[in-house]
């Protein structure tokens, strides 16, 4: 017999934020040891506190989905403040994805940030995007979406633009920017159009509103959630608001381009996933199936051609970020109504796996900045020679993007595409097939200019930063390890997504 | 009482004003303006369907939207000031060093 204490169910039910309350009080906390002592940069004492608060979200949400809180085996999904905050399997499965990639980052971003100026103010507005992430993926409501949308994007913009004297980081913040402040006034437009069709925020209101009768405010409904999935698309970088992608991962530090293009990215669709499975009907308004599909197609397509045409290793993994987006659009394009969980799991896995192997191929990138390498493939040839670990975990970051075998990545796509043609659309996985098997030309790319290539010139890499070094074969044990682990990572995935199916 | 369709299409001739301010103008300000204009146009549309359903969800959601456009501002205008430092200007297409 355990004590009390330590059982999930028998706490108090707001306690089952702890994942959010964690990351939030983490950054406020990194904000009050600056303010005690702002003189004297301790970036030690900051990392770590960043690392321990990004942990303690993580081992609470794990220890949450293990115990079994707001899940189906005690009682069901908590809801909390009116019904406005849900918390269960899909939202404690997302927010351990986030504390990991945050956790990873903040490591990566000791050696990054060493001697910069302001290290205080960037820890905490990781610790706050990430806490806006964990609470997008606990919005039960469209106002709480909204918010915590911007809670997520808002020190996400200040990140990007942190290099302030550099030209490409201001220049990548403020195209994110304006992308992302027109993306939001979208979203809240769409959101308030959905309301004046329904008269409610709250998703299982809504939904019920737009599976009756509408007396007449139909297209009204249906051009709100053409809206609202065009807020989301903004978040996940699909099409049509990738555009700004690519400009901000490549002008960004290399740790916060993975920071986003993982984790923001995830969260994108932690409240796609709730908001369109559990707000809106199949039937309501606008065929939004039909609007994904194409989506996810072109999303895919035009991320993965693009990818192949570029020049330099970091805008590469930005355009393959946003064919990446695509394949995780196949959850929702493949989504049939009641037996649409097991696309949707297959969906929230492939995201996790990607958290990995995508954060991890950033900082490979941001080791390679550390060093002053260059950017491009050609800068790449004959590290192996200088950096045989790290060059060994980015070749596993970069066949596991691909879907090579020995990799998680490729249990992740083997379900996602499974899951496509159980549902009966094998031309989904079809065009997904072909997709990866261009993309290993150009992940090949690096491996070979990191393996193959002669140097074209002698250079020396200088110090070894251990913490970026730890991060990397981090990242790269998980991404293996979730070969063996896929098992336990897919079941969890479909049966919170079977829990939120209407 | 105003039947709820005219709000409607205040709102949207509100919308497209924003849109339009965003798509020709290269000031970085105007278009932070021209986003004020679109959330605006959302609220107008918040509110007035508060009315017509009787409940004040849609009011309480206006004043969230006019809290976060300020948020959203304070980040913008520190961007557009580093833009400035940097570019010596605040023309967004000034801002193209990266290739599209």
């Amino acid at each position: 017999m355990e004590p009390a204490l330590l059982q999930a169910d028998q706490l108090p039910t707001w306690t089952a934020l702890a994942p959010v309350l964690a990351l939030a009080v983490t950054g406020l906390l990194l904000l009050v040891i600056d303010s005690i002592d702002p003189n004297d940069t301790r970036p030690t004492l900051l990392a770590g506190v960043g690392t321990v608060g990004a942990l303690a979200a993580l081992g609470l949400a794990g220890w949450f989905l293990s115990a079994g809180t707001g899940q189906p085996s005690t009682n069901g999904a908590i809801t909390l403040y009116g019904d406005a905050l849900i918390v269960d399997g899909m939202t404690l499965f997302f927010q351990a994805l986030f504390a990991s990639v945050t956790a990873l980052v903040v490591v990566a971003s000791y050696d990054y940030l060493r001697g910069r100026a302001y290290q205080a103010e960037f820890y905490a507005l990781m610790l706050f995007a990430a806490t806006g992430m964990a609470l997008m993926a606990a919005a039960n409501s469209l106002a709480v979406a909204f918010v915590a949308l911007e809670l997520a994007s808002l020190p996400s913009y200040a990140l990007v633009a942190f290099l302030k004297r550099d030209t490409g980081s201001v220049e990548a913040g403020l195209k994110y920017f304006l992308i992302g402040a027109l993306s939001s006034a979208v979203f809240a437009f769409g959101i308030s159009l959905v309301y004046a069709a329904t008269g409610s925020l709250l998703l299982p209101d809504v939904y019920e509103a737009l599976a009756g009768d509408l007396t007449g405010l139909t297209g009204v409904a249906g051009v709100g959630i053409l809206m609202v999935a065009g807020g989301f698309a903004f978040k996940t970088a699909s099409v049509p608001f990738h555009f700004w992608a690519p400009e901000a991962y490549e002008g960004a530090p290399a740790p916060v381009s993975g920071f986003l293009s993982s984790a923001s990215k995830a969260a994108g669709f932690a409240v796609a996933f709730r908001v369109f499975v559990t707000g809106f009907p199949l039937e309501a308004g606008v065929d939004w199936v039909l609007l994904f599909q194409v989506l996810a197609v072109v999303t895919m397509t035009l991320g993965n051609f693009a990818a192949a045409t570029q020049e330099e290793v970091k805008r590469m993994l930005a355009y393959s970020s946003i064919g990446h987006a695509g394949y995780a659009l196949i959850g929702l394009a493949a989504f049939t109504g009641a037996a649409g969980g097991d696309v949707l799991g297959a969906s929230m896995a492939h995201l996790l796996v990607y958290g990995f192997m995508n954060t991890g191929a950033f900082l490979f990138v941001a080791l390679a900045e550390h060093w002053g390498v260059g950017r491009t493939f050609d800068d790449y040839a004959g590290l192996a020679s200088k950096a045989p670990v790290a060059s060994v975990a980015m070749s596993v970051f970069m066949f596991s993007l691909a879907g090579l075998p020995p990799f998680g990545g490729f249990f992740s796509k083997y379900f996602l595409f499974m899951g496509a043609v159980d549902a009966g659309f094998w031309w989904l996985a079809a065009v997904g097939a072909v997709n990866s098997a261009l993309s290993l030309f150009y992940y090949s790319r690096v491996v070979k200019a990191l393996w193959l290539d002669d140097a074209v010139s002698e250079f020396e890499l200088g110090s070894t930063p251990t913490a970026l070094y730890a991060a990397v074969v981090f990242a790269a044990l998980a991404t293996v390890l979730l070969l063996p682990g896929f098992g336990p990572v897919i079941e969890t995935a479909q049966s919170a997504a079977a829990a939120i199916v209407p | 009482m105003v039947p709820p369709q005219y709000y409607l299409v205040l709102a949207a001739a509100v919308f497209c004003i924003g849109v339009f301010g965003l798509l020709t103008r290269k000031n970085a300000l105007l278009f932070l303006m021209s986003v004020e204009l679109m959330l605006n146009a959302a609220n107008i549309n918040l509110v007035a369907f508060s009315y017509y359903w009787g409940n004040v969800t849609g009011q309480t959601f206006g004043l969230f939207t006019m809290a976060l456009a300020a948020a959203e501002v304070a980040v913008g205008i520190g961007i557009i000031l580093v833009l400035y430092r940097n570019f010596k200007d605040v023309d967004v297409t000034e801002a193209a060093t990266m290739r599209w």
